[in-house]
């Protein structure tokens, strides 16, 4: 258990370590978002999630204003959306699961994927009051992204309990896979109660591990950026970091559906009865 | 490096949570505030976005679903109606064959019933023709003896000159007419 923590505190340390250096040698962006007042919990990124999140709201208040059963425009792009997205979830939880969760899923990926694309528009990350800027993207702090694992999280335990029961979930983690019998079985009841230990570990990790990756690729991407455009003469700013405006649209659209993705893998697993639940562990 | 050096010195003090925390500001406030922000965001999306959006195509999938199966409907109405109409086709196709035959019978029974009562109307009509006939020669044969039995009665009581009585009369009748008739 020690190793594991050591281990796992080594590798958050050298990445602490690494944005630390970055930002000492490039004055790039700070590696926490800005409060904007003292006395509340307000931040510079706080702000552009509410952005986001605002724009996510009202495009779905307009594209379901007048939903006509022959869908146009903006309900044809809007439904073209939500169907995609459910019947991709759907390959991956079943049709029970993805009926249950698919509000969570759904709404953080459209939540992540447009609070990192409006992080890239322009001024956002570069235009500052003294040295800090006044806009940072939503997922480029670590409490939004730690926000987002931990709801993950807790809905996680939820699904988990509910789907297979307390004693289900416990056997899901610690009891045998497979038919053993004799002295055999006791060594796999061992050997399996061993592994659910570094499962629990796993588990309890996977809130760091995900908003950790989030945050990480969106504040190294806007870093970048910034970065870039401090490398040219000023008039010409815009030059260098252009190709990486296009990588990061790409960084963005991924990174959202690397967190849905793992999100409704780690229940999948968790409530997969199926042949292959083996495998998964 | 100095940073590097510092935050490895706070791991190795035996708090690297606290580096981390101080580092990145993870505060209770502010991560209370994203929380809430995301469940808000979520709850609004769902009730705006995917519950309207999910309705409409739960709505749509039944009604194609009731469309497929109001076509199967049809079509085996159609079959159906298709065996049906053939079905009536054929009946009345029989219905009139038969009526046909039955009419070719009728015709033709009727024409040999008209025919026979022709041929016995005819039959009748030549009976009574020569039953006429018959009467017509006999009562002139009657009418011609008596004829010729008043002019012999006559010729011979002026050639005898005697007054004939009924029984002179009778007897050169008959004798007159055996020879006529002999």
């Amino acid at each position: 258990m020690r190793f594991v923590l050591s281990t796992s505190a080594f590798w958050l340390v050298g990445i602490i370590s690494t944005f630390a250096g970055e930002e000492a040698a490039h004055e790039g962006l700070p590696l926490h978002a800005e409060r904007i007042f003292d006395n509340l919990p307000i931040t510079n990124s706080m702000v552009m999630s509410w952005v986001a999140a605002l724009l996510v709201i009202l495009f779905a208040k307009v594209a379901t204003r007048q939903m006509a059963v022959i869908p146009s425009g903006i309900q044809n792009f809007a439904e073209w959306l939500v169907e995609s997205l459910y019947n991709f979830l759907e390959g991956i939880l079943g049709a029970h699961l993805v009926k249950r969760t698919f509000w969570f899923f759904g709404g953080v990926f459209i939540m992540i994927l447009c609070s990192n694309w409006i992080g890239l528009f322009p001024g956002v990350g570069t235009i500052k009051w003294g040295d800090a800027p006044i806009l940072r993207g939503g997922n480029a702090d670590l409490n939004m992204t730690l926000a987002l694992a931990l709801v993950a999280t807790v809905l996680w335990f939820y699904w988990a309990i509910t789907e297979n029961g307390v004693m289900g979930f416990l056997k899901h983690i610690f009891a045998p896979k497979g038919e053993f019998n004799g002295p055999m079985k006791l060594l796999m009841i061992a050997i399996f109660f061993m592994v659910g230990i570094i499962e629990v570990f796993s588990i309890l990790l996977r809130p760091v591990a995900l908003s950790f990756r989030l945050f990480g690729n969106v504040f190294a991407g806007e870093n970048m950026l910034d970065i870039m455009m401090k490398l040219v003469n000023p008039k010409i700013a815009f030059l260098p970091a252009l190709p990486f405006y296009f990588l990061e649209l790409l960084v963005g659209l991924i990174q959202a559906l690397v967190f849905m993705l793992l999100t409704a893998v780690f229940l999948q697993l968790i409530c997969d009865h199926g042949d292959d639940h083996e495998e998964a562990h | 490096m100095l940073d590097f050096i510092n935050v490895l010195a706070v791991a190795d003090s035996g708090n690297p949570i606290k580096a981390i925390v101080r580092t990145f500001d993870v505060d209770g406030s502010l991560l209370f505030a994203q929380i809430l922000n995301v469940c808000v965001v979520l709850f609004v999306l769902n009730k705006f976005a995917f519950g309207p959006i999910l309705k409409m195509l739960e709505e749509r999938r039944a009604r194609i679903i009731a469309g497929e199966d109001k076509i199967k409907l049809i079509e085996r109405q159609l079959a159906d109606s298709v065996e049906t109409t053939a079905a009536a086709i054929s009946k009345a196709n029989d219905e009139a064959v038969r009526m046909v035959t039955e009419a070719k019978q009728g015709a033709a029974t009727f024409t040999e019933q008209k025919a026979q009562e022709a041929i016995s109307s005819a039959q009748q009509i030549l009976a009574k023709a020569e039953a006429a006939a018959k009467a017509d020669r006999e009562r002139l044969t009657a009418e011609l003896k008596r004829e010729f039995g008043r002019l012999v009665v006559a010729t011979t009581s002026q050639v005898t000159g005697k007054l004939l009585t009924a029984d002179d009369q009778k007897r050169i009748n008959e004798d007159a007419l055996a020879k006529v008739e002999g």
